[in-house]
């Protein structure tokens, strides 16, 4: 897949926030069905920088282009139809609090009225049951803890079976086991729909994970990666820029003091 | 949440005197902020006004709104008005009474209501209950990141939130000022007949012949203009909420405030080019 085309760029991106420059000079490629984890301690700018991905905050300076499209200069309104195909997963999961879960995965299907009750409400079944949570269609976002309200975003975020996915720490506060799950099917979006994403997170054995296994489409089973390209890549912020960014194996290899520093802990 | 933190250290090291030029500075930094909330409000106001004839149309969310604008609002301004009528009968027929003219309570309690304080009192009401609720609304979704994520799936919040709120608002205020304007002469009319003893048919006789074009257009056209206000007052605090619960806390108390002010100097400004218009 190296020479899928390459869907998610960023060219030399800054954005000051307030009076805090977040990012300065950030560049990143991902290429479709590629996943890219980006690491960094609290603070480093990893949500900033799903929300440029997405449109949602504008760099001041640099260009962000996704799906072929300058993300960073379209009009809102254009912005509105592209996000039709990326999904996002907020870090505090952001779900609507005066919608029931149903209405919150349905939201942008209903918006959009081009298919009829049935088909959508059989679209929020599966999305429910890929995160195991088709029993809670008809609660409140209130009425559950903060592991099933990151799942039901991530049903949210799947609805419109998005070409690109945005995933603000996925596995956040979730129990291992269930984390586990949650990164088994993100590994099968990566290898089965080949959804390409950026994924942030602050569990370590998340990103081993993604870059060690993938999805045997033949067994539906997970398999260990065994030397195939795991479609995995690293990156790591750090002041404001990328101090690394390559694959599994180079992140192990990397004698970039902070990088080192980071891995050790 | 960022905000909020880094405020409580500004409060908890309290800031040391500051000398002349600082307060210069901080006098233009204010000014400079208050210049650039101007024309963010204006920028929100006019995209909030263009999505009236946009598509879609958020008709579902608009009539949630005025039913909980509307039905919500009717006691409290069904009590203000007639208790605000009945208070104009008691003070003004004082008044009157020393010239020989209570037969004319009528009239003035008419003209009073009609012209001011059926439009003025409701659009504070419904600013006191609305707007607040309203920015907190609003500034909880913005806080909770739900504003972004409604962008992230593909919805406009202006359109979304912010318009339905907008028809919402003017539509009933218009038409609460419309039941505490009869409230009011209502209140006006069992207080002269039941304290005053005056002739129930006088009373909306001089009522009504008091009542002229330029009363109607000044009492029809004010509750218009302060839902305008109360809707985009409301809306622009609410969105523009920073820093948390105490940030949607603050957003509230601004919106209320702003929303009160202006309804009571545009209701200067209003009467006086109306009456320079149509005359007195
Ligand atoms: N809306 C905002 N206004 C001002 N500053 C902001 C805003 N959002 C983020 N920042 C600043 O940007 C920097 C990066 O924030 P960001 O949320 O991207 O961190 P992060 O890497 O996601 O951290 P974490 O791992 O804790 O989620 C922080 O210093 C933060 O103070
Ligand atoms: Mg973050």
């Amino acid at each position: 897949m190296a020479d899928a085309p390459i869907e998610i760029e960023f060219d030399n991106v800054s954005i000051t926030l307030g009076a805090t420059p977040v990012l300065r000079g950030l560049s990143l490629r991902v290429r479709r069905g590629e996943t890219k984890v980006l690491l960094g301690e609290s603070g480093a700018g990893k949500s900033v920088a799903l929300k440029l991905a997405i449109g949602l905050l504008r760099p001041d300076q640099g260009r962000v282009i996704v799906l072929g499209e300058p993300v960073s200069t379209m009009p809102e309104a254009a912005l509105y139809r592209l996000r039709r195909r990326i999904g996002i997963v907020f870090q505090e999961s952001a779900l609507f609090d005066s919608l029931t879960v149903r209405d919150n995965v349905a939201y942008r299907l209903d918006e959009e009225h081009a298919m009829d009750l049935e088909a959508i409400d059989a679209r929020v079944r599966a999305c429910l049951a890929a995160v195991e949570l088709e029993e809670v269609m008809d609660k409140f976002p209130a009425e559950l803890s903060g592991g099933m309200q990151r799942r039901v975003a991530i049903a949210r975020a799947l609805a419109t079976e998005p070409e690109i996915m945005l995933f603000d720490s996925p596995t956040g506060g979730l129990d291992p086991i269930t984390a586990t799950n949650i990164m088994e099917q993100i590994i099968r979006l990566r290898d089965v729909n080949h959804v390409t994403s950026l994924l942030v997170t602050h569990r370590l054995q998340d990103a081993a994970m993604l870059a060690a296994y993938r999805w045997d489409a033949e067994h539906n089973a997970l398999r260990p990666a065994d030397g195939m390209s795991a479609h995995t890549s690293f990156l790591v912020l750090h002041d404001q820029h990328a101090v690394f960014d390559g694959s599994a194996a180079e992140l192990h290899a990397s004698t970039q003091p902070y990088v080192q520093h980071f891995l050790q802990i | 949440m960022l905000d909020s933190g880094q405020e409580e250290t500004d409060l908890a090291t309290a800031a040391p005197p500051r000398g002349e030029e600082e307060i210069q500075w901080g006098f233009i930094g204010w000014l400079k902020g208050q210049l650039e909330g101007l024309q963010a409000y204006s920028l929100l106001t006019g995209r909030t006004f263009r999505n009236v004839l946009a598509r879609p149309f958020y008709g579902g969310d608009t009539m949630l709104q005025m039913d909980s604008l509307g039905v919500g609002s009717l006691p409290i301004v069904l009590m203000t008005g007639f208790f605000t009528g009945a208070v104009m009968a008691l003070q003004l027929s004082a008044t009157l009474a020393q010239y020989g003219q209570i037969q004319r309570t009528g009239q003035l309690v008419a003209l009073s209501i009609v012209r001011e304080l059926g439009p003025v009192l409701t659009g504070l009401m419904v600013a006191a209950r609305n707007a607040a609720g309203m920015a907190s609304e609003l500034g909880s979704m913005v806080v909770t990141e739900q504003v972004d994520a409604m962008r992230a799936l593909g919805t406009d919040p202006i359109k979304k939130l912010a318009t339905p709120r907008l028809l919402a608002t003017i539509s009933m205020t218009f038409s609460l000022t419309i039941i505490a304007d009869l409230c009011g002469l209502i209140g006006g009319y069992l207080y002269a007949i039941l304290a005053l003893r005056l002739d129930g048919r006088q009373y909306w006789y001089t009522a009504m012949q008091a009542l002229g074009a330029t009363d109607m257009a000044q009492g029809l056209l004010k509750p218009v203009v302060f839902g305008i206000i109360i809707a985009t007052v409301a809306c622009y605090f609410g969105m523009s909420a920073r820093g948390g619960t105490r940030g949607v806390g603050r957003a509230t108390t601004q919106a209320v405030v702003s929303a009160s002010v202006l309804i009571i100097l545009t209701d200067f400004l209003l009467s006086r080019v109306l009456i320079g218009f149509f005359g007195a």
